[in-house]
């Protein structure tokens, strides 16, 4: 704080003046501007999250009602549950394949799709139209692409000679095979973000990069990239989250099958809650996750911030 | 220029279109086949997918029968009660309304976060980014029991009121903010402009594509809610696209060709808004003018 | 201590100071929050009394149903709401319905929030096998004292035990069900097979897999069908209601095996791994993978876009080959269901249920009794053409009477079918074995599938245990 000086007050002052001193009053009025969005959040996330923290630590299914408090016994069980493991597994494994290849793609389609010409214009429309697609119609679309009989895939690969390949019904394929599905229909969206990050990048740092000789991978690579590091972050960390939260197309095209090949998560989660009638084990699920997503973000954002930070 | 460097822009030229050509059909051949199923038989839409021909995304025989059953005006439609125009009315407006709210209370909680001082804001930031971090079907009942103790539930307010914050908005809109050199907005203070002016006049302008890009995902994001609405809204006269388009799959059967339709109608609208807002995602001429 | 140092603890103090403040108006926030919910409890009111029946004309009352979402069913339901509001000179006019209507697979979550919430609901659409579960948690009231024995006549005695709990009627049936298996005649007369059109000469497994082989057609040989012997089940998803037949129906009639699970209603270790089920299940894999005459990865549609020779279905399948071609267009047959050992039909009874926290009582059980009566089941029928659980109107159909085209659902119905397993546990168990059929369907070992389930069902169910003695 540069103005700590200034901030030194006469011994004698009362409560009042106290709280209307300058910067206390630049702290209440920087604080309505938050306000709003916070009380959305404490009433629309909080609670419901508060409840799931206690709904954790008794026996409870929606049907039935709170029956007993059990402490950490959930947790206890969690820890023995094989599935349960499985699951986080499915999760990492799906959000590390998904993650970095999501957004090299739309890194690399952000640069050369900035520009103003026609038929960019229309090839970034075409990669963000699956973004907005029913996923009703992308699962069925995809499970017919990659059915094991007449995928589209498959006749491909017959008239290179291939033999036809299970995906869905092949427990080592179906986790992949849901990925690449998920890339596809997801990487307009942080193409978009990029793209409005590339935006906010001034035109004179690769000019003046120009001027000074560099290639175009060097430009990319010295001025392009650091400059978009915080929107960069930004997109790894929110991809992140919501890959680890996948649902719909699980729900929609495996049930996490085969062989609990692609039981993510939350597929198990929901599992629990709704189908199992025991919302309390499902709750102390969530509370794991979130706990994991907590410190997976924080060094994300971590790294993020070291790495450039000059 | 020699002839070999000309032939050699030329080959440049026909792969950049190839590759362009291939992302085409990528992602759009998905597409086209969403919405030229729309236009078939309902039986024709499984029948033509082996071997692959070109009758297995043209329909043999065109109709705008599904369309005319989702929006009520064929016999069976009308027997049926389908009013696809009241589902997109409704969908659209809880977007619109939720997209307006969220512009204002998310670039000034962004802007906060980015911008003011306040103690320990980091900590208050952790608590706005942790409401992300719990999957939403655990949270979805005990929002429910919120929303309904509020007595908002089947009104449109339930659909609206719980998302017209969101922390996703929030914390991009910070990297975006941030990018703004500090320099401009002190020197605004120093001319005696409040926060308020600040970010009226200065964060925001400077801004502008991170802002509608991301009322753009925003709008998709409660355009496609499907879970929420399905759990909040009963009275179907306000329920939205998405549950309409699920709704045309029954215990016995799914109506594949009014899904379709559905799912068309439902994608265009966003589709459109896209580009409509192109413009803001494109660099100056400047660039291009360095191509040949 | 300098100057420098006193700022900085003044900082401290007033840096704290707003921490405070701002965690007082969030906590408080909480706390209003938290009240809100804790001031409006569930409303858990016992049925209203009927003796408060108004004197004079009763205001209008509204009554919520919560349903899956099917035009026809809801149309139906409209309709008897109309003639139940002329009904005794207009006694119930004043009785009108608002649907609340979800898709199938989320009926039972939406049940499940509305009842967490407390909201109040009135009526409500249950699946058979969930009756006991709603009877368990009390999520619906019983209706045994309200219903005489003359009325319980009414329905198929299959009906009235899925819609029971401990041996109390808890909801009268809207309709029933039993898979059999359809053909498309075209295809069985291209083949040259003509299926059994007796219920007692039903096919045993062995025969129709010749059958479906003999269907199955790969016409350019280049290993994929161009026209498939069999679809299995509604739709494209696996679920107990069709394919649990195969691992009953290889028992015994009092098996183990054909009952599927002990007499305790939560065991299934010894009953869904047994080596006859193992058996069975190793020929539900084998049909996809060994003989392939049905695809692995199932195709939408594949039955009524003419791309499979025979499907196991209930006979709402002929409402929707009439909708999709037009009345009578499409020619269909039917044969029995094939079996192992015991010829088997799972029956599918649709339930009407009455929610603890209706204000209603009497308006509701009313409209119960009246749609779920011959006047009312004759009004269903007309709209969603699905076996009747009314014995007076099949009576009166022509198309399930002797010699009627649908005359062989009704047999089955009564000499082979069977409610599934009934326990409060059954989502659980559905759920589990979906996923078990699902694996061995794709090639995991079905002993090692079977065992390993029937020992995660049993910890699932373990909570229930003794619920009925």
């Amino acid at each position: 704080m540069s103005d700590m000086v200034v901030a030194t007050r006469p011994a004698r002052e009362g409560l009042w003046q106290r709280i209307w001193r300058r910067r206390t009053r630049n702290y209440v009025i920087a604080f309505l501007f938050v306000l709003p969005a916070l009380i959305n959040f404490t009433i629309f996330r909080y609670l419901p999250i508060l409840t799931t923290l206690r709904a954790s630590l008794w026996q409870y299914s929606l049907l039935g009602g709170y029956g007993d408090f059990i402490g950490l016994q959930h947790y206890r069980f969690m820890l023995e549950d094989p599935i349960f493991w499985k699951s986080l597994r499915v999760t990492a494994a799906f959000v590390l394949l998904k993650v970095p290849l999501q957004v090299a793609f739309s890194l690399v389609l952000a640069v050369f799709l900035r520009q103003e010409r026609w038929i960019l214009g229309v090839v970034r429309s075409a990669i963000f139209t699956p973004v907005v697609t029913s996923m009703i119609v992308v699962s069925v679309l995809w499970s017919m692409m990659y059915h094991s009989q007449l995928g589209l895939i498959n006749s491909l690969f017959s008239i290179v000679g291939i033999p036809r390949q299970a995906f869905l019904s092949n427990a080592n394929r179906a986790l992949p095979a849901v990925t690449v599905m998920m890339i596809w229909k997801e990487v307009g969206f942080s193409l978009i973000l990029l793209l409005a990050g590339l935006k906010g990048i001034p035109e004179v740092y690769s000019e003046a990069a120009i001027v000074d000789g560099a290639n175009r991978l060097q430009i990319f690579w010295h001025v392009t990239l650091p400059l978009l590091r915080r929107v960069l972050m930004f997109v790894v960390v929110t991809q992140t989250i919501f890959s680890s939260q996948v649902f719909v197309p699980v729900y929609a095209m495996t049930r996490g099958g085969p062989l609990n090949a692609t039981k993510v998560i939350v597929y198990y989660i929901y599992q629990y809650g709704f189908l199992f009638q025991d919302m309390g084990y499902a709750s102390a699920m969530s509370i794991a996750t979130l706990v994991i997503l907590l410190v997976v973000s924080g060094i994300q954002m971590r790294a993020f911030r070291s790495e450039v930070e000059y | 220029m020699s002839i070999s460097r000309l032939v050699g822009l030329g080959a440049r030229k026909i792969i950049e279109y190839a590759i362009y050509l291939a992302i085409l059909l990528i992602f759009v051949i998905p597409f086209a086949w969403m919405i030229l199923g729309s236009l078939r038989n309902e039986t024709e839409i499984f029948a033509n997918l082996y071997p692959f021909t070109w009758h297995t995304i043209v329909p043999i025989e065109w109709t705008l029968k599904n369309y005319l059953d989702i929006f009520g005006l064929s016999p069976e439609g009308q027997s049926y009660g389908l009013n696809f125009q009241r589902f997109l009315f409704n969908s659209f407006l809880v977007s619109a309304a939720v997209v307006c709210s969220s512009l204002v209370v998310n670039t000034m909680g962004a802007y906060f976060f980015a911008r003011l001082d306040f103690p320990y804001k980091n900590v208050l930031l952790v608590f706005v980014i942790a409401t992300m971090l719990v999957p939403f079907q655990v949270t979805m009942v005990p929002l429910y029991i919120v929303v309904s103790s509020l007595n908002l539930e089947d009104t449109y307010w339930a659909l609206i009121l719980p998302w017209y914050a969101s922390p996703f908005v929030i914390f991009a809109l910070i990297q975006f903010f941030k990018e703004i050199p500090k320099e401009l907005d002190e020197a605004a203070i120093i001319d005696g402009a409040s926060y308020w002016g600040v970010l009226r006049h200065v964060i925001v302008p400077n801004a502008i594509p991170g802002i509608i890009t991301l009322a753009l995902l925003e709008f998709q994001f409660i355009w496609n809610l499907f879970y929420w609405p399905l759990i909040a809204i009963s009275n179907n006269n306000l329920q939205m696209i998405q549950v309409a388009i699920s709704q045309q799959t029954t215990q016995t059967q799914v109506y594949w060709g009014r899904t379709f339709a559905g799912a068309t109608l439902a994608s265009l609208p966003v589709i459109i808004l896209f580009l409509a807002l192109q413009r803001y995602y494109v660099q100056g001429i400047a660039l291009s003018g360095l191509k040949g | 201590m300098n100057i420098k140092r006193l700022g900085r603890v003044a900082e401290g103090v007033s840096r704290r100071w707003f921490t405070w403040l701002s965690l007082v108006l969030v906590l408080a926030l909480v706390v209003v929050g938290c009240a809100a919910p804790a001031l409006a409890p569930p409303a858990e009111k016992a049925p209203a009394e009927k003796e408060e029946a108004p004197a004079g004309p009763p205001e209008k009352v509204t009554l919520r149903f919560l349903a899956i979402q099917d035009d026809a069913q809801l149309n139906a339901w409209k309709e008897i709401l109309q003639e139940f509001q002329q009904i005794e000179d207009g006694k119930w006019s004043y009785v009108d319905i608002q649907f609340e209507s979800v898709p199938f697979r989320e009926l039972f979550p939406k049940i499940e929030a509305s009842v967490a919430a407390g909201l109040p609901w009135d009526l409500l659409e249950a699946d058979g096998p969930d009756m006991k579960h709603y009877g368990f948690n009390r999520v619906i009231l019983p209706l045994g004292e309200y219903f005489t024995e003359d009325e319980l006549k009414q329905w198929f005695p299959q009906s009235i035990e899925e819609g029971s709990f401990r041996g109390e009627l808890y909801g009268p049936p809207m309709m029933q069900s039993c898979s059999l298996m359809m053909y498309n005649t075209e295809m069985t007369e291209a083949a040259g097979i003509s299926p059994p059109q007796a219920l007692a000469d039903s096919w045993t497994m062995d025969e129709a897999l010749e059958a479906w082989q003999k269907t199955t057609v790969d016409q350019d040989g280049d290993g994929v069908p161009d026209q498939w012997g069999l679809r299995w089940g509604q739709g494209t998803w696996v679920g107990d209601y069709e394919h649990g037949i195969f691992h009953r129906s290889n028992g015994e009639k009092g098996s183990p095996t054909y009952e599927g699970m002990g007499e305790d209603g939560v065991s299934f270790v010894g009953y869904l791994d047994t080596p006859e089920s193992i058996e069975a299940m190793q020929f539900y894999q084998d049909i996809h993978q060994e003989y392939a005459v049905t695809p692995i990865e199932p195709i939408p549609n594949i039955f009524e876009s003419e791309q499979a020779a025979f499907m196991v279905t209930p006979d709402n399948r002929i409402g929707e080959l009439n909708r999709l071609y037009g009345e009578g267009e499409f020619s269909w047959g039917v044969t029995g269901i094939p079996y192992f050992v015991t010829p088997v039909c799972q029956t599918g009874s649709w339930h009407y249920g009455i929610s603890p926290n209706t204000e209603h009582f009497e308006e509701a059980l009313a409209y119960v009794k009246f749609a779920s009566s011959d006047a009312g089941a004759r009004i269903w029928y007309k709209h969603v053409r699905q076996l009747p659980a009314n014995v007076a109107l099949f009576n009166e159909l022509p198309e399930y009477q002797e010699g009627g085209r649908q005359h062989i659902w009704f047999e089955a119905m009564n000499e082979i079918g069977v409610p599934r397993i009934q326990t409060p546990c059954y989502t659980e168990y559905q759920q589990m074995f979906a996923e078990a059929a699902l694996n061995i369907q794709q090639g995991a070992d079905p002993a090692d599938e079977l065992s390993a389930t029937a020992r995660r069902i049993e910890g699932l169910c373990a909570k229930y245990a003794g619920w009925n003695e």
